[in-house]
């Protein structure tokens, strides 16, 4: 079988900062990274250096969601060598138990990273994973409800994230969506707030510029706010119509292949214009 | 309604390209939960024809803001395209629990305000292979105000096994990559979540003298 050098005719720098780049955006294509990582680690391990350990690290991960234990296993004696007692190598060899469904064993894994370091969040989050693997949701929540004490609910944890990421714009329109949720004026206004702060940390980001539209249309059509509220949010609506449109046609040229989603935006945005005034 | 067509109330048909659909996305996104609208091209009454899917979402399926958008600009295309929101489908993360959860319950209920035979169809995530012997779905129907289990006999696949060929096919070219749903859509706005390029390819596999499609 032809390697991936051969037939894509790269060179193993490429091939290195190819997995660098997909560890930098956390990109989960685990077959590919396991097709690039197995032949650099097979290959050129020599010519790595000290990256080797985190490569190592990153194609087991990968190697895991593809089925291959074997590669998985190599990966995990290679890191067990070099870094005897560490934490981080004992959090993988719980994950490879928990993708062999070995769900008892990779517990006690977790159990004995948080008995060294009752503070790790990372063997308490796969702690609760594996609960819910196993269907004991009951249980899941309960160890969930202990690692949020100290972080309050959903919402609060998102002020946190945004607090110490302030410019952070995905955490902010993930609380905006929250709060949309969670409904009621209150929420809704905040919500609306939220979505513009994320859209001036980022002003491509699609799901916050809607989201100001939706969350402003649903304030000025609600009953209960004053005609000052009303105007300003029809004003703000009216702003995040104009933006969606321009997107939209920016995104329609030269492309039939949305023209379908353009059509579908503008008429939805004409009929929500109607029942707002 | 004709006498075929009154006998054939509370039978579902499932096509070939809503499945392959549905399928590939929860193929893409296995570690997610995902969802998505059930579509029809055939006139209310008698048996429901699922006849295409819309992929919705892979990340945050309770929050609101999204789902309505998605909701909202489904129906303005079904619209132009003389097609009906009939069902809704939903693949939890979790393999081992296929149960409707809150959010599936919600939505199917919305969707059954407007469509009184609307389907919610959960995908069991624990039976999909590629030499599974029977569909990987489990059907729900509105009796009452309660989402109750269908009987398997009232669901019909037609050419299952050319239909489980085709998935099977389209995930081993990756061909599934190809499939947008409306969340990638919002990452990407130039993509199209109705997927006119998949349904091409679906079509092209599908045979032909069995007019699946």
């Amino acid at each position: 079988m032809a390697s991936v050098s051969e037939m894509y005719d790269v060179t193993w720098e490429e091939m290195r900062d190819k997995l660098r780049k997909w560890r930098e955006d956390n990109h989960r294509n685990s077959e590919q990274i396991v097709d690039v990582g197995e032949e650099l680690i097979n290959e050129h391990a020599s010519k790595l250096g000290d990256d080797i350990w985190i490569i190592y690290e990153q194609v087991m991960i990968a190697a895991l969601d593809c089925s291959r234990d074997d590669l998985a296993w190599t990966c995990l004696q290679e890191l067990k060598k070099q870094f005897p007692g560490s934490q981080r190598v004992k959090r993988l060899a719980g994950m490879r138990l928990e993708a062999l469904e070995k769900y008892e064993d990779a517990s006690k894994q977790y159990d004995s990273i948080l008995q060294d370091d009752p503070t790790n969040t990372a063997a308490r989050k796969r702690k609760i994973s594996i609960l819910k693997a196993q269907g004991k949701s009951a249980e899941a929540i309960r160890e969930l409800n202990e690692y949020l004490e100290h972080y309050g609910k959903a919402a609060f944890c998102l002020e946190e994230l945004m607090m110490t990421n302030p410019h952070n714009h995905l955490y902010c329109e993930q609380y905006a969506e929250v709060k949309y949720t969670q409904g009621g004026l209150e929420n809704l206004e905040l919500s609306r707030k939220y979505f513009a702060q994320a859209l001036k940390l980022n002003n491509g980001n699609m799901r916050a510029l809607f989201g100001l539209y939706m969350s402003a249309s649903h304030i000025a059509a609600s009953p209960k706010v004053n005609a000052t509220v009303k105007k300003a949010n029809v004003k703000y609506a009216a702003w995040a119509t104009n933006q969606i449109n321009r997107a939209y046609q920016l995104a329609g040229r030269g492309t039939k292949e949305n023209k379908c989603s353009v059509k579908a935006v503008e008429e939805m945005l004409e009929s929500m214009q109607i029942t707002m005034s | 309604m004709s006498w075929r067509r009154w006998l054939a109330m509370g039978e579902v048909e499932l096509s070939c390209l809503a499945y392959v659909k549905m399928y590939l996305h929860a193929c893409l996104f296995p570690r997610c939960s995902v969802n998505g609208l059930l579509l029809s091209s055939s006139p209310a009454g008698g048996a429901v024809c699922v006849t295409d899917c819309v992929p919705l979402l892979h990340t945050h399926l309770p929050l609101a803001p999204i789902t309505q958008l998605a909701l909202t600009q489904v129906d303005v295309w079904c619209a132009q395209t003389q097609q009906r929101i009939v069902g809704y489908y939903q693949a939890n993360a979790c393999v081992s629990d296929s149960s409707p959860t809150p959010c599936a319950l919600k939505i199917a209920d919305k969707i059954a305000e407007q469509c009184n035979n609307a389907v919610l169809l959960m995908i069991d995530g624990g039976k999909m292979s590629p030499d599974y012997r029977v569909p990987p779905i489990v059907m729900y129907e509105r009796k009452d105000t309660r989402w109750t289990l269908k009987d398997k006999h009232t669901i019909m696949l037609r050419q299952w096994e050319e239909t489980r060929d085709i998935a099977s096919q389209l995930l081993d070219s990756g061909d599934h990559s190809l499939l947008v749903d409306f969340d990638s859509h919002l990452d990407d706005i130039t993509r199209d979540w109705t997927n006119q390029k998949l349904n091409a390819k679906i079509a092209e596999l599908a045979s032909p003298a069995n007019g699946n499609v």
